[in-house]
């Protein structure tokens, strides 16, 4: 450091005495060749220090908070789903080959529960091929059935396209079509090369492992500008950004030229770039001492309002800061749909700026997080990074709007008088039998036409009217993060939005409805020691104020976040509390989108402990890979497993309306 | 960092910055354009490959374009008498350069969309003043030296330069100390 220093003060020294030769206060004889040796000075240090390289040019990244996280698709894994479909296929044994043991396993589910078959004629049927028509799907499967010789034009392809066409890959994909098409309960089409499934390798992040499908930490992270709390405005990181790399050595170069060719412009020019170089060193890195002041247009909006957001810089500093960029922490499940929450500027000292961009509200809380200010001096060279915090949170209640059609709950109901038609006879509306007169009969129960025709004394009975107790519970585990196409809406958000309708709904006409979910409670990767206490849970009840609470607890309750957690849950432990607090008479409606096994089996253990279930699912699968259909086909056999066992299940299309699905659902029973 | 899938953010160099280089480069190449044949090669040479960097935002691109554009400058400078256009070329061309990173950085950093004229303009100016500033310093001492003890004055001239760039030379010394953090 201390030659350096030597050498700008030499420099500087030198340069007066210059002025002074050049006013004819001092006189010094100097020759030509001096002048050719210091130009080869200069050239020399210019080249060794251009041969070390030069800096590396640095900049601060920034993230993207203005856009929602994303959510995987069912089946984003193939090896993940097939590792899913052991589980539903009790029994089979895994040999080495994971993937086509799975898919045989796969295809003895869909045989067994599609086709009537046993598993042990399933088997056998796998075995010497006779299941499908594809024969490449048979013999993949199958260790006697020979494969189809393949074409010359298939192995050109195979050759020109190696992506998705080697005999593994397409053998994949057909078998995967093959059991797509059992799986469509008989409607069994033709496969055409067209309609095949796209292979897709495994997805980086799961690659090696069979992890479980889930949100990963670095989709999340992307979208939010940090995780940790900030007080005020916090100084986070500084460095060199480099951005004059290699201009000192440039000028220098241009000084040596231009002393040893005699070339007065060269020398200038040389000059100019020490300027810069100059300037380049000349500021101190920059301080910021910033306030934040974010207002919203609407604190209370209903889902799908837009919401202005205005947000005021003020430098609070008495020093011009002159290069400014900002980024607005928008919450991670919020997304920027007008304008833009990012910011570069240069404020004086006091000045204030502002930024407006506008978002849309979803469900839930959402709290900004902090943002990022980075700061850089006049000359570009350093750079420093601020956290910025204020605290700005929105709420977003679902909109509860009832059902348009009858909500689908059991015929389980308790002794109080309500709207329920139940199979008993008793006082009502509707009749149900006539029987003999018994003493302590009402009056205004006995048939008196039939009195009056044969003398004889009958008693009509009506269907007994009774309220129901109903639990709503929503499925809200890791696992049930999914959605049919990364951005759209997932499972969670549409879960929580029918908990709300079916709840005003069931309200409405009189019953008793409670609230509670299994799944994570902690967000923001918290351990969760006392998630019991903190797990959802709204005791049946009915009335106003009851209805508010409901309506509230799905606003903010942080296990209906539309945010997806970061680690999975106990659920087992969830779910023995849960029994715990429900009374013998509740039944439930499930809401899960049975993307794992676990889904259908909450359902059955629920079912198994005498409450009366109802599952309805929203169907989170697509169909473009072949682990998308493998996924579509696992979920069907969950579904017709669980319909099997007597537990009724709508199932709820990403495209349909939640009416539609129940209407046609109650239509199929009927 | 490309986000070429992005949807909401085009994290491309920034219009305001890009403008502003495409014209700092066409004025070096008028710069050259004053003086011979083979600089002006160079100088069109390494302007195309700046204008693509800055349009497409590459920094490798622009490195190598601003400094074949140099040895156009520095070509053109050693076949003619006149200081001017080189003076004038080199502030160009340093300009161009330096405005083209920052339009890359800013893009990356908060893309296209952001309303970031206020914070490109104080670049713009900035870079400006310093080679107007250095240009116009060296030119005087030039012309003033020019009549009396040329030899003299311009050797300490040159030694000061010399010496000050060692000086102020590279950061890599700063450097070392702030990584982390």
């Amino acid at each position: 450091m201390n030659t350096r220093r030597v050498a700008v003060l030499l420099g500087t020294a030198a340069f007066l005495v210059a002025i002074a030769v050049v006013a004819g206060v001092v006189e010094i004889a100097v020759t030509r060749p001096t002048i050719v040796v210091i130009g080869l000075v200069a050239l020399v240090v210019a080249l060794s220090a251009l041969s070390r390289g030069h800096g590396v040019r640095t900049r601060f990244g920034t993230p993207d908070p203005e856009r929602r996280g994303s959510v995987p698709v069912p089946g984003r894994s193939l090896s993940g789903t097939v590792d899913e479909f052991r589980a539903v296929t009790a029994g089979h044994t895994a040999s080495s080959r994971r993937l086509r043991s799975g898919l045989r396993g796969a295809a003895v589910a869909v045989l067994t529960r599609f086709e009537g078959d046993s598993v042990e004629d399933a088997t056998r049927r796998i075995e010497n091929g006779t299941w499908t028509d594809d024969r490449v799907a048979a013999a993949f499967l199958s260790d006697s059935v020979e494969p189809p010789a393949r074409s010359l034009r298939t192995r050109l392809a195979a050759v020109v396209t190696p992506a998705g066409n080697t005999p593994f890959q397409s053998g994949i994909r057909h078998a995967v079509a093959a059991i797509v098409a059992v799986g469509d309960d008989g409607e069994r089409t033709e496969i055409d090369r067209q309609s095949l499934p796209e292979y897709d390798p495994e997805p980086d992040d799961l690659r090696g492992g069979f992890s479980r499908p889930g949100p990963t930490a670095n989709a999340q992270s992307r979208t939010r500008t940090t995780t940790t709390a900030v007080d005020g405005i916090e100084a986070h990181r500084r460095r060199l950004t480099e951005h004059w790399t290699g201009i000192g050595a440039v000028a220098l170069l241009a000084v040596g030229i231009g002393a040893v060719a005699d070339s007065p412009a060269i020398v200038l020019a040389g000059v100019v770039g020490v300027g810069y170089a100059g300037f380049a060193r000349a500021f101190d890195p920059p301080e910021l001492e910033l306030s934040l002041d974010r207002t919203l247009s609407d604190d209370d909006p209903e889902p799908g309002d837009e919401i202005d957001v205005t947000v005021t810089l003020t430098n609070e500093s008495g020093s011009f800061v002159p290069d400014l960029r900002f980024v607005d922490g928008v919450p991670a499940d919020m997304a920027v749909t007008e304008g833009s929450s990012r910011l570069g500027t240069a404020l004086r000292p006091g000045e204030s700026v502002t930024l407006e961009y506008t978002v849309t509200a979803r469900r839930g809380t959402h709290a900004f997080d902090p943002a990022i200010a980075i700061a850089r001096d006049l000359s570009r060279s350093v750079e420093r990074e601020f956290l910025v915090d204020t605290e700005t949170t929105v709420v977003c209640e679902p909109s509860l709007q009832p059902l348009a059609t009858d909500v689908p709950i059991r015929s389980a109901t308790t002794s109080f008088a309500g709207r329920v038609q139940t199979a008993d006879g008793g006082s009502g509306t509707t009749i149900h039998s006539v029987r003999e007169y018994r003493k302590s009969d009402p009056l205004s129960r006995i048939d008196w036409n039939r009195h009056a025709k044969t003398g004889d004394l009958a008693t009509l009975e009506f269907h007994e009217e009774r309220t129901a107790r109903v639990v709503v519970l929503v499925d809200a585990r890791l696992a049930t993060y999914c959605a049919p196409d990364p951005d759209a809406t997932h499972a969670v958000d549409r879960s929580v939005d029918a908990a709300g309708r079916i709840g005003t709904a069931l309200l409405a006409t009189g019953e008793t409805v409670g609230l509670a979910a299994l799944g994570p409670v902690a967000r923001d990767g918290g351990r969760e020691e006392s998630s019991d206490a903190e797990q959802c849970w709204l005791p049946p009840a009915s009335g106003r104020h009851h209805e508010l609470q409901f309506r509230n607890l799905l606003a903010t309750h942080p296990q209906f976040s539309t945010l997806p957690p970061s680690s999975a849950c106990q659920w087992r432990r969830q779910l023995r509390s849960l029994r715990r607090r429900l009374s013998d008479d509740s039944q439930i409606i499930l809401l899960t989108p049975l993307s794992d096994s676990v889904g259908g089996d909450i359902a059955r253990r629920l079912e198994a402990r005498g409450h009366p279930v109802t599952v309805i699912s929203p169907d989170p699968t697509a169909d473009r890979t072949a682990g998308q259909q493998l996924a579509r086909v696992a979920r069907n056999v969950r579904r017709t497993d669980l319909q099997r066992a007597g537990i009724p299940v709508i199932d709820w299309p990403d495209d349909e309306s939640l009416d539609t699905a129940i209407a046609r659902h109650a239509g199929v029973r009927r | 960092m490309t986000g070429t899938d992005d949807e909401t953010i085009t994290r491309r160099p920034t219009v305001v910055l890009s403008a502003a280089t495409i014209a700092a480069v066409l004025a070096a190449v008028l710069a050259i354009g004053a003086g011979a044949d083979s600089a002006l090669a160079f100088g069109l040479l390494g302007a195309v490959c700046l204008a693509a960097g800055v349009v497409r935002g590459l920094p490798t691109a622009l490195d190598v374009g601003a400094v074949v554009l140099f040895i156009g400058v520095v070509v053109g400078g050693l076949e003619q008498t006149a200081v001017e256009p080189t003076v004038i070329g080199t502030i160009a061309t340093v300009i161009a350069w330096d405005l083209g990173h920052s339009a890359v950085d800013l893009g990356e950093q908060l893309g296209r969309e952001s309303r970031t004229a206020r914070l490109e303009a104080v670049q713009i100016v900035s870079s400006l003043l310093v080679g107007l500033l250095s240009g116009t310093v060296g030119y005087a001492v030039y012309v003033v030296a020019g009549g009396g003890q040329p030899v003299a004055a311009a050797v300490l001239l040159l030694l000061a330069a010399v010496l000050i760039t060692i000086g102020l030379g590279t950061q890599r010394g700063r450097s070392a100390n702030w990584s982390g953090s």
